[in-house]
């Protein structure tokens, strides 16, 4: 952290900075020490020749941020650029932007979205549902109850009547959610 | 460049404020491990350690500071020095535990002050002073309370919603990613498989009520519980302090235990009592939220109940107190003429309260311990050891009463109840504190380390870990905060106490909370809105405000002591100060002012202000509620619409019959929506003759098509139903923007063309007056010119790159609306006038909006792709509005001929031809149909007229069905043929241009007649929803038929 300049340039800087005004500088040198601690053969600490370098699902689930989540792979799934988990040092920073305490509502939605969307259709169907409660509660609801949420909460927040949450939906429906932006972040 | 480096220094900034606000990391790593909840406790204890900051820097640098530097020093005033049988324990540990010796005659309390009115070099009225302090503690507190309580407020206000998503957001939102504790973790998914099974339940069974009786008896039993156990609590404070008065009496030495029983009792109780309440709330079977509100609401109860029998209790020894003190004086002759005066004029008022017997008994008494005293004392204390505590016992107790006034050498009744407030406080650390360790900590460690050599799973079973139960910690927090309100008069330090006091309580609690607790399994919802507790804050203020004032108003302040001694009520420094200090004129004024003759009518206008103000309040929360009904309806509405939509959607391709039935009424919508933006453009593009204008002018253009964008990115963030409104706003823009930029000679039509929308928009909503003739033959005039628009369309398409498309079809579909809008134009013009006044109003403003809206598009653009709900594949398209003439560039050349006859009907509509001129139109397109449906270069007029056929002719939604028909033929047709995907483009461009247009056409309508508001809205809502999913089928068959 105290040797910024030897881990990024000044253009690097510069353009996460203005990339993701969301974050904070001194943050952004923080969470580059994070990355590096994750896999510290991986990483190198000099990041001023752009070196392509990704983090593997596994490495990154294993932070103490993440442990206890139980969305924990989906969250890394969702920022990770190939989909796979493999998360750069841009998905890294982008992931906590978004789950930042000053991140917009609607980029949270966005993301929260594509957490909780597991077969990536864009569309929150019975089955990502499912998965979702079953995450959440370790499976401890019955087969019926997991149904009867799932029917009841799709009943809730469907617009269009196609069985589905679309984005907007969901959107529709987390934006009123009293406790959503204050749940939805994390604190590095 | 700027804007950047100064976000960097606001970030900076930001980062260097957070630095500097106290425990924010540490509240952040709780919040962190624990959720929002358990922080939620942290953060209001830092607030209350900030009000005690303040009211620590009120008292210190107000009271404490000046009479520490500028008043007498120690030993050289009565009430300053130690008596002098008490000055060889004045240092002994229990005393100084009991806040005696030294602590006594120190600026901790009340009696140390001196009631010299100007102290020091410069003044400083500290008697003054102390009494302002004092009030301004309240006055303060209650000001940041109502304060942070409005804030609170609004900002719940502001997101505030009872929607029924309650399974939604028991799932998506109910895990806190905060959470990074795996205890908590475990917690965290019980409550969350509690909640939602407590949701299945609440959903399955609602009306379930088995066993009523039993329960309301179960009930019963446990609010009667609940009140004796108050009751008892209540008597066993009141008992105590009585049995410690007595003791003081009866005992020569009082052991530590007997000190402090009245603290440690009162401390006991609030520890225990609760626990107790949360067992009985077992019994009474209610849903946890509520028997969690019956729990708060009780331990309220509690804690004000004990906190008000000890004040009394205190009290009432405080009365005994200077009822004796204003006896003893009065019947003595040796005393000082001054206190000979006061005693005397306050015998009369409270021998009414002491009966006559013990008057007498007290006379004698201090007499006799008058006698005794001088024998013991230095005539400097004889005026104070005259004071015995209670006259029930007899005279042979001789030595019992010198103890007694030895006890009692300075009689101080305000230090004793500060004495008394700030021992309580101790002893509620102390207990505090050997809870958390005892009960949190050792508990903590037990059950981590016992559990494998025990016999049961210690940490699921019976001890398990202490759980943090956020809100009996803040209810604790509150009763700490009124005990300092209640006790602040009498002690000035005990703000400064307080503020120690929950720095260590802060360190402690969260070291605790992090190895020790787990979060409590029901999280308490109103722990995120902070409001519930300052309600209670605020309530337990009031109620520890009263006893303060009381006594302030009631008693009499000691003789001997502190700031106010000597005088009648303590409240009279304000009026000696204002008789003595200020000029003769503002004891008048002030005398004025206070006499009934203001403060009646003051008091009036007070109530009546409050009134008015409580009534405007109501009056805004049931229009509240009414329009939150209105938008749950809306949005009901809405969701129906959006089925039948589907519905219709799906039949569509299979029943080409039922369609064109729905798609009939909604063509002539849909030709209302088209018929702004198209002769926009045109319009623009009319003045712009030469090639090099071209460019600005398909700016222009793709401005005014993609303007009403804005409106829609902004409403689509919200419920469907409420763009209205905005979009209304956002019109007037997209409307000036062609207007702009067009030539100076024509701004006279164009303008009218844009304006006489809303009428054809009421016109068809049914408003039925038919005057319409005069405007249209000017109408009829600008023919030609707009003739020629069209032929320069195709030039400026060239511009761009050409695609291959039929331009025909999108001609055809706007043609279809502009037609549609001329007959029913011909209906009704009664609105011209207005209009024209309209014109020139909004013309001026228009202007300087254009030059930003570029950017606000694009800024926009993509979140209303997103957000828009209803209409998807529409959305998709608004990219190629332009693209939509781009594509009609191929023909440019060849079929300028047929465009132009194309668009002939085109120019005429937007003029709002009258009906006479559409006759031969329908007539040739009716023909065409008929003919050469299949034949390249009609096609475009063709297409056009048969769309135009059903249109044209509807003055009602009856002939719209009728006219439905013909219409069908050609589509079924045309559907067989494959679509080009950039016609499809195409086509779809135009759909959600003559969307854009008809939100364009409601906002107008709104504009000019304010009564087709709702209906307009909800209508053109409607139909441009449906339309848009319909056209676009439509138009899709459309093209085929071209290919």
């Amino acid at each position: 952290m105290g040797n910024k300049q030897t881990i990024f340039t000044d253009e690097q800087l510069d353009a996460y900075q203005v990339r993701d005004s969301i974050l904070t500088f001194f943050l952004h040198c923080s969470l580059h020490g994070r990355y590096h601690e994750l896999a510290p053969h991986l990483v190198p600490m000099d990041y001023t020749n752009d070196p392509d370098v990704k983090i593997p699902l596994a490495l990154i689930v294993n932070m103490p941020e993440l442990k206890e989540n139980p969305f924990r792979n989906r969250i890394v799934e969702s920022f990770s650029e190939d989909g796979q988990g493999n998360l750069s040092f841009n998905d890294f920073v982008d992931m906590f932007s978004v789950l930042s305490e000053m991140a917009p509502r609607e980029l949270k939605a966005i993301f929260a979205f594509k957490i909780y969307d597991f077969n990536v259709d864009n569309y929150i169907c019975k089955e990502d549902l499912e998965k979702t409660l079953n995450k959440l509660t370790k499976e401890e609801l019955t087969p019926e109850e997991v149904n009867l949420v799932c029917e009841k909460a799709i009943e809730e927040a469907d617009l269009d009547g196609d069985n589905k949450l679309s984005f907007a939906d969901f959107e529709n429906m987390i934006s009123r959610a009293p406790d959503f932006l204050s749940t939805f972040h994390i604190r590095i | 460049m700027v804007s950047q480096l100064l976000k960097k220094i606001s970030r900076v900034l930001y980062n260097i404020v957070v630095l500097f606000i106290p425990w924010e990391m540490r509240i952040k790593k709780i919040e962190s491990h624990f959720g929002s909840g358990v922080a939620s406790y942290f953060i209001f204890l830092r607030w209350l350690f900030g009000i005690n900051i303040v009211l620590t820097i009120m008292t210190g640098a107000f009271i404490v500071l000046p009479e520490l530097l500028a008043g007498p020093p120690f030993g050289t005033t009565r009430s300053k020095t130690i008596p002098k049988d008490h000055l060889a324990s004045a240092q002994d540990l229990d005393t100084i535990w009991s806040l005696g010796g030294y602590l006594q005659y120190s600026v901790l309390f009340y009696g140390y002050y001196g009631n010299v009115r100007k102290i020091g070099s410069a003044g400083y009225r500290l008697p003054l002073a102390y009494f302002m302090v004092g009030m301004a503690v309240f006055a303060y507190s209650f000001i940041t309370l109502l304060r942070k309580m409005a804030k609170n407020s609004r900002m719940s206000l502001s997101g505030a919603s009872d929607e029924n998503y309650t399974f939604c957001w028991r799932v998506f939102c109910a895990w806190d990613y905060l959470i990074g504790n795996p205890e908590a973790a475990e917690s965290k998914g019980a409550a969350i498989v509690n909640s939602i099974r407590e949701a299945i339940v609440e959903e399955q069974e609602k009306k379930k009520d088995t066993s009523l009786a039993v329960l309301i008896s179960l009930r019963i039993l446990a609010n009667i519980l609940v009140l004796l156990s108050l009751t008892g609590s209540i008597y066993i404070i009141y008992f105590v302090v009585d049995r410690s008065q007595k003791l003081e009496q009866e005992k020569p030495e009082l052991t530590l235990w007997e000190k402090n029983e009245v603290s440690v009792v009162v401390s006991l109780i609030t520890m225990i009592a609760p626990s107790a309440f949360e067992l009985v709330a077992q019994l009474e079977m209610y849903h946890p939220r509520t028997s969690l509100r019956f729990q708060l609401a009780r331990v309220l109860v509690l804690y004000l109940g004990n906190l008000y029998s000890l004040i009394i209790a205190l009290l009432d020894k405080v009365n005994s107190m200077s009822s004796a003190i204003s006896v003893g004086p009065g019947n003595l002759s040796d005393s000082t003429s001054y206190l000979a005066t006061i005693s005397q004029s306050t015998e009369d008022n409270l021998s009414t309260i002491i009966p006559d017997i013990t008057e007498r008994q007290n006379s004698t008494l201090t007499r006799t311990l008058l006698e005794l005293n001088n024998s013991m004392t230095t005539v400097k204390s004889t005026t104070s050891s005259r004071q015995p505590m209670r006259m029930q016992s007899l005279l042979n107790q001789t030595v019992l009463y010198e103890y007694n006034t030895r006890s009692q050498q300075d009689p101080c009744w305000e230090t004793y109840v500060g004495q008394e407030m700030l021992k309580l406080s101790i002893i509620d650390m102390i207990f505090t504190v050997a809870s958390i360790l005892l009960i949190d900590f050792i508990r903590g460690l037990v059950v981590r380390y016992l559990s494998d050599c025990c016999c049961w799973d210690l940490e699921s079973n019976f001890p398990e870990y202490g759980e943090f139960k956020i809100a009996e910690n803040v209810l604790h927090l509150i009763y700490n905060q009124g005990m300092i309100w209640m006790g602040a008069f009498f002690s000035p330090c005990l703000p400064a106490f307080n503020v120690l006091k929950l720095v260590g309580l802060m360190y402690l609690r969260s070291w605790a909370v992090l190895t020790c607790n787990v979060p409590h399994q029901q999280v308490f919802r109103a722990s995120r809105s902070n409001n519930f507790y300052l309600t209670m804050l605020l309530f337990m203020l009031f109620l520890c405000m009263l006893p303060t004032i009381f006594a302030i108003v009631r008693y009499r302040p000691s003789q001997y002591c502190g700031p106010f001694s000597g005088q009648e009520k303590i409240y009279d420094i304000i009026s000696e100060t204002i008789a003595n200090d200020f000029p003769l004129w503002f004891s008048k004024v002030m005398s004025y002012v206070t006499s009934p003759v203001v403060v009646l009518p003051a008091l009036l206008l007070l109530f009546m202000l409050i009134y008015y103000l409580q009534s405007i309040a109501r009056s805004l929360k049931v229009t509240n509620s009414q329009l939150r009904l209105q938008l749950q309806t809306e949005r009901t509405d809405d969701k129906k619409k959006v089925f039948q939509l589907a519905a219709a959607h799906l039949q569509a391709p299979e029943g080409g019959d039922k369609k064109p039935e729905q798609e009939s009424d909604i063509t002539s919508m849909e030709s209302s929506a088209r018929s702004t933006s198209p002769p926009r453009r045109n319009g623009s593009i009319t003045n712009f003759e030469s090639p090099v204008r071209h460019g600005n002018s398909i700016r222009t253009i793709t401005q005014s098509a993609s303007r009403p964008d804005i409106p829609r990115a902004a409403g689509a963030t919200q419920s469907p139903t409420v763009p209205v409104r905005q979009k209304h706003k956002a019109e007037p823009v997209a409307s000036s923007s062609f207007r702009m930029y067009s030539s100076p000679s024509v701004p006279q039509r164009q303008v009218r063309r844009v304006e006489y929308i809303p009428i054809r928009h009421s016109g068809y909503l049914g408003s039925t007056s038919g005057s319409c003739r005069s405007k249209s033959y000017h109408n009829m005039a600008y023919k030609p010119c707009t003739r020629y628009a069209e032929n320069s369309d195709p030039l400026f398409r060239k511009t761009l790159r050409p695609m291959h498309t039929e331009p025909a079809v999108i001609t055809a579909q706007s043609y279809v609306g502009h037609r549609a809008h001329s007959t029913r134009y011909v209906i009704i013009n009664e609105h011209e006038a207005r209009k024209k006044l309209m014109r020139s109003n909004t013309r001026i403003p228009r202007h300087y909006r254009l030059a930003d809206e570029p950017t606000e598009i694009v800024e926009l653009y993509p979140r209303n792709v997103k957000c828009y709900i209803p209409r998807p594949p529409h959305r998709s398209h608004q990219p190629h509005l332009s693209e939509e003439e781009e594509e009609e560039d191929p023909k440019s050349s060849t079929r300028r001929g047929s465009f132009r006859q194309s668009k002939r009907p085109r120019p005429l509509s937007d003029l709002h031809q009258t009906a006479g001129f559409y006759i031969g139109d329908t007539i040739n397109s009716q023909l065409s149909m008929e003919q050469g449906l299949y034949s390249d270069e009609e096609e475009g007029d063709q297409e056009e007229d048969w769309v135009n056929d059903p249109q044209t002719n509807i003055r009602g939604p009856e002939s719209a069905h009728r006219y439905g028909e013909p219409y069908v033929k050609p589509k079924t047709k045309h559907k067989v043929e494959p679509s080009l995907t950039e016609s499809d483009s195409a086509s779809l461009a135009s759909s959600s241009d003559q969307q854009n247009s008809s939100t364009d056409q409601y906002i107008q309508v709104i504009h000019n007649k304010k009564k087709y508001l709702k209906s307009n809205a909800k209508l053109t809502k409607t139909k441009s929803k449906s339309s848009v999913k319909l056209n676009v089928s439509g138009t899709n068959d459309l093209v085929c038929s071209n290919v």
